[in-house]
């Protein structure tokens, strides 16, 4: 198999790959950000790279010069290894942040990229699942208490711990293990209830390390985190889609499918279950330790998902007035709900706070620290059911917006998820009407992402392929914008330079779609402001979680009316808070306390109830319009436009 | 004890709007309607000026009507064959000053009139009579789009209202009023925000805001007028308060709702405890005229004389200035 050595600025990198293998893809999956703005189409002469030492297949060169082809240049996208060579990457190929931005000069505030929370700094280290060491008294025919009370008086001279209890399997052990150990012990609690168990006694010099797990359940998409509980380091990650989907695509789709099925429900409890145990395997294997190593988990996901986890009927979720089973959900044991982790290990379901804000919201909310700061913060989680969060130390409010799956490509016929080859930029000449785009990964594009379609449909309106209600315009013409059985569709990339064998388009109908979602998400920041009695100038900062891409365009999400028209400093893309939110509660109990503080604490906000729905319909209405019908909500976005 | 009078001070103003355009204008009506430029709520004249009052328009169309009632069949059916010579009665024996036309002969589904012969039928109608006029389609999206268009050419530079300018569809006509010089009825469905909306797009494309008059769609009184009357209540409100996009006056087709429901139609027989049908269509018509000139109506098309004297002799009563000094 050939090798290839990278040559970058002050890194070499070797990468072995199979003979044949596209240099473009090996470049990516070496980890190497290269640019690739027609996404390996072989056109926009991007992606350059100087061939060093040894042979390479070149399938075309694109507009290279003479002068650069005697030198070694070559196309990633168009050449194949085939055997070992050498390959320098020119700086000026390479992708930095920035230069994702084809033509215009990103200005650096515009962009949205994810901030990392850094939970470690932020925490001190207390997890679920901890080890004390212990040196008890031998007993004497005058110090005659029992092991167990002994042991209990040793843990209570180092701490106060109300209510400890002990498993039977320690209890069984207790007598030999403290003789054969001399009396010397290292004692590991389990958080269970509100109290500490005695979860396992291990000899004094034993050293394996213990592990605990923090998982968000999305309702598309799981992630899995393994965290060393001494160290509060996360040691590997995994992710996967949710089983699940094949019952639906949404909440409401399973809660039906739980509902008309005999074994529905059953098989979702199974489907969200083995995903978990996948995921298990897969950071058990990566790190090559034992299921048993796992003493602790911690899982955030919304109500619909908690239902699901627990196998408790979720039907009256979506019945009115909406009351789940459970919003605080008491420790279990893996194996009763069957999670490969150790057997008595305790399972901890972050609390949710009705039925469409759950323990992934209240998550968010302990991981980005809202209810404890002054300023008034606004949260926004741009996925399939919307919430929102709006408050600060004193008050928080929530509610759900429903606004569908368009922003994670769902209900868009190209639509897709932030994967490799999604186009998550375009740029649309203004006269010519050529499309520029990038794709995640340089891959040839199959689909667009959320951030590529935020930044397509402001294009679209602001180049005037488009109008204010998102049709196309009736004197729009030209060779992309074509009709197809009932629906005018938009040609975005020619078959040729995709990764499908089809154009990629976009319809009326998924302008549509994208326009009811932000307007959902608009419409539910209104309703929050309103029953607050503040505007948004009240709003000090802006979080947003979300699946989108690498990263959102500030100035576009406010051009077609998803954000609120507030100074770009005042935004963050949070990422996956959930996840996040769920690490800190399994490394804190003092976190994992306050997550309950703020599932108390949040009040919600039921848009379906009679005295706000009527209301909430006008909002809706209103900001299905790019940007929003009224104009005077969005000032920098609209006053270029309002005297020409 | 001294009772102070609380006055609304209102930022917003609706627009003026003129239809029709004599010689002098460029067009040959000989009268033209202005209406519009309120900065008050309807009637209140003590908070701010209503400078002109609210028109009652009498509606014809271009072909014998299938389904006007026999009240309606007892004033029109002598003329209602012949679009001019239904206008000149309005007029001359109606004292009608504004007249709605609308063009259903050219349904697809009925005569399919062309765009040519339709545009006849327009000059035919502005020599008649000297009022402006208001056109309206035949209620098909497509050929309503040829016809105006050649109704807006035929009668260039008569600064006449034409309709319907709706969210899905609007280009069209509203380009063609834009070339040919004449006013545009922007049609929204019970809806503020739709309203206001497709006000944007069509001064996205350059209509000018006092070219524009809003219909609200009415409905029947009995089948939900307090929507629409409501709808109403807040696209004036909104204008008052300044915003531009709801500034606009507004139309009713009063006539076209009220003779389409049952208790307009139905006979004595069928219906014993309604009382006389030559009155009650009337009534229905004019109690929908009266009630949306509260919410602030500004031209009203009716389709009986008798509901169209009814209501402009309310109006009359409520133009008288109503100041406390
Ligand atoms: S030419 Fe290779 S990515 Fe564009």
């Amino acid at each position: 198999m050939p090798v290839i050595n990278f040559l970058l600025d002050s890194e070499k990198i070797e990468f072995t790959c199979d003979s044949g293998t596209n240099l473009m893809e090996a470049v990516v999956e070496a980890g190497i950000e290269l640019k690739a703005v027609c996404g390996g189409a072989g056109s926009c002469g991007k992606c350059q790279v100087i061939v060093k030492e040894g042979e390479v297949n070149q399938l075309a060169q694109g507009s290279l010069s003479p002068d650069k082809l005697k030198q070694g240049y070559v196309l990633a996208c168009q050449t194949e290894v085939i055997e070992d060579v050498r390959i320098e990457i020119p700086p000026e190929s390479r992708l930095s942040e920035h230069q994702i931005f084809v033509a215009e000069e990103a200005e650096d505030e515009e962009l949205l990229t994810e901030k990392e929370i850094q939970i470690a700094e932020k925490i001190e280290l207390d997890p679920l699942y901890k080890r004390v060491d212990l040196e008890l008294d031998e007993p004497t025919l005058v110090n005659n208490a029992s092991d167990l009370d002994r042991l209990y008086t040793g843990l209570n001279q180092r701490h106060d711990w109300p209510g400890l209890t002990t498993s039977l399997s320690v209890m069984e052990d207790l007598a030999s293990h403290l003789r054969d150990n001399n009396w010397q012990t290292q004692v590991s609690l389990a958080l269970a209830n509100d109290n500490y168990e005695v979860s396992e006694l291990n000899a004094p010099d034993y050293e394996q390390p213990d592990y605990g797990i923090a998982v968000d359940i999305g309702t598309t998409t799981m992630v899995l985190e393994l965290i060393n509980l001494e160290t509060g380091e996360s040691v590997a990650t995994s992710g996967l889609y949710n089983k699940q989907g094949r019952y639906g695509d949404d909440v409401i789709g399973r809660i039906n499918y739980a509902k008309q099925n005999d074994d529905g429900l059953d098989k979702l409890h199974q489907a969200v279950i083995d995903t978990i145990n996948e995921l298990i395997d897969d950071v058990v294997n990566k790190e090559s330790i034992d299921y048993a190593d796992i003493k602790t988990a911690v899982f955030a996901g919304n109500t619909t998902m908690s239902h699901l986890f627990l196998g408790i009927d979720p039907n009256n979720i979506r019945l009115e007035p909406y009351i789940p089973t459970v919003n605080f959900i008491p420790p279990l044991q893996a194996e009763e709900l069957g999670i490969k982790i150790k057997e008595e290990g305790w399972i901890h379901y972050l609390p949710g706070v009705s039925s469409f804000v759950g323990g992934d919201i209240t998550s968010g909310v302990l991981a980005t620290e809202i209810g404890k700061r002054e300023e008034i913060t606004l949260f926004i989680d741009i996925g399939t059911n919307g919430e929102l969060v709006l408050g600060n130390q004193d008050w928080l409010i929530t509610c759900s917006c429903s606004a569908g799956p368009a922003f994670e490509g769902g209900g868009i016929e190209y639509g897709m998820r932030a994967m490799s080859g999604a186009i998550e930029f375009f740029e649309i000449d203004e006269d010519t009407y050529e499309i520029k785009y990038s794709t995640i990964n340089a891959r040839p594009p199959i689909g667009v992402c959320g951030s590529g379609l935020i930044k397509l449909i402001a294009t679209l309106n602001e180049v005037g392929i488009i109008n204010r209600s998102g049709k196309f315009e009736s004197d729009f013409e030209h060779e992309r914008l074509r009709e197809r059985e009932y629906e005018t569709e938009f040609v975005l990339v020619w078959e040729e330079q995709a990764g499908i064998d089809e154009d990629i388009v976009i319809t009326e109908n998924d302008i549509k779609n994208l326009l009811r979602s932000k307007g959902a998400i608009y419409a539910g920041i209104r309703m929050m402001l309103q029953n607050m009695s503040l505007t948004e100038d009240f709003i000090e900062e802006v979080l947003v979680a979300g699946g989108f891409g690498n990263y959102i365009n500030i100035d576009d999400a406010k051009k077609i009316g998803l954000l609120p028209d507030l100074p770009n400093d005042k935004f963050k893309f949070v990422g996956n808070t959930s996840l996040k939110g769920a690490k800190m509660s399994l490394l804190s109990k003092e976190k994992f306390d306050q997550v309950n503080e703020i599932a108390n604490k949040m009040t919600y906000l039921e848009l379906s109830a009679e005295d706000q729905s009527q209301e909430f319909m006008d909002e809706f209405v209103s900001a299905q319009f790019i940007p929003h019908t009224d104009l005077s909500l969005f000032p920098s976005v609209t006053e270029t436009n309002s005297d020409d | 004890m001294a009772v102070e009078i609380a006055k609304q001070n209102w930022d917003g103003q609706v627009e003026e709007l003129t239809i029709g355009a004599t010689e002098e204008e460029g067009g040959t009506r000989t009268s033209t309607v202005t209406v519009g430029g309120e900065t008050t709520l309807p009637f209140l004249h003590f908070e701010g000026e209503i400078p002109n009052k609210p028109v009652v328009a009498l509606e014809i169309l271009d072909e014998e009507p299938k389904d006007w009632p026999e009240p309606l069949a007892e004033v029109w059916g002598d003329v209602w064959d012949d679009p001019a010579k239904w206008a000149k009665k309005c007029v001359e024996e109606y004292g009608a000053e504004l007249i709605a036309l609308r063009l259903t002969s050219a349904d697809p589904i009925g005569q399919d009139r062309s765009a040519e012969e339709i545009a006849e039928t327009v000059e035919e109608v502005l020599d008649a009579v000297g009022v402006p006029l208001i056109i309206l389609g035949c209620g098909d999206e497509e050929k309503d789009n040829e016809i105006l268009k050649a109704a807006a050419e035929a009668a260039e530079g008569e600064n006449l209202l034409i309709g319907f300018a709706e969210e899905e569809n609007h280009s069209t006509i509203a380009a063609a009023c834009m070339v040919h010089d004449h006013n545009v009825i922007a049609q929204s469905p019970v809806d503020m925000n739709i309203c206001k909306q497709l006000n944007i797009l069509l001064t996205d494309m350059k209509v000018k805001t006092n070219q524009i008059v809003i219909d609200p769609l009415v409905s029947s009184l009995g089948y939900g007028m307090e929507y629409s009357y409501s709808v109403m209540e807040r696209i004036r409100l909104g204008a008052l308060r300044d915003d531009d996009m709801l500034a606009m006056p507004m139309i009713n087709f009063i006539g076209e709702e009220a003779w389409d429901v049952k208790e307009t139609q139905a006979s004595e027989e069928e219906k014993p405890g309604w009382g006389e049908l030559s009155t009650r269509g009337i009534q229905w018509e004019t109690a929908m005229g009266t009630t949306v000139l509260q919410g602030g109506a500004d031209i009203l098309v009716a389709r009986h004389p008798e509901s169209k004297e009814n209501i402009e002799a309310g109006i009359e009563e409520l133009m008288t200035e109503s100041s406390y000094e």
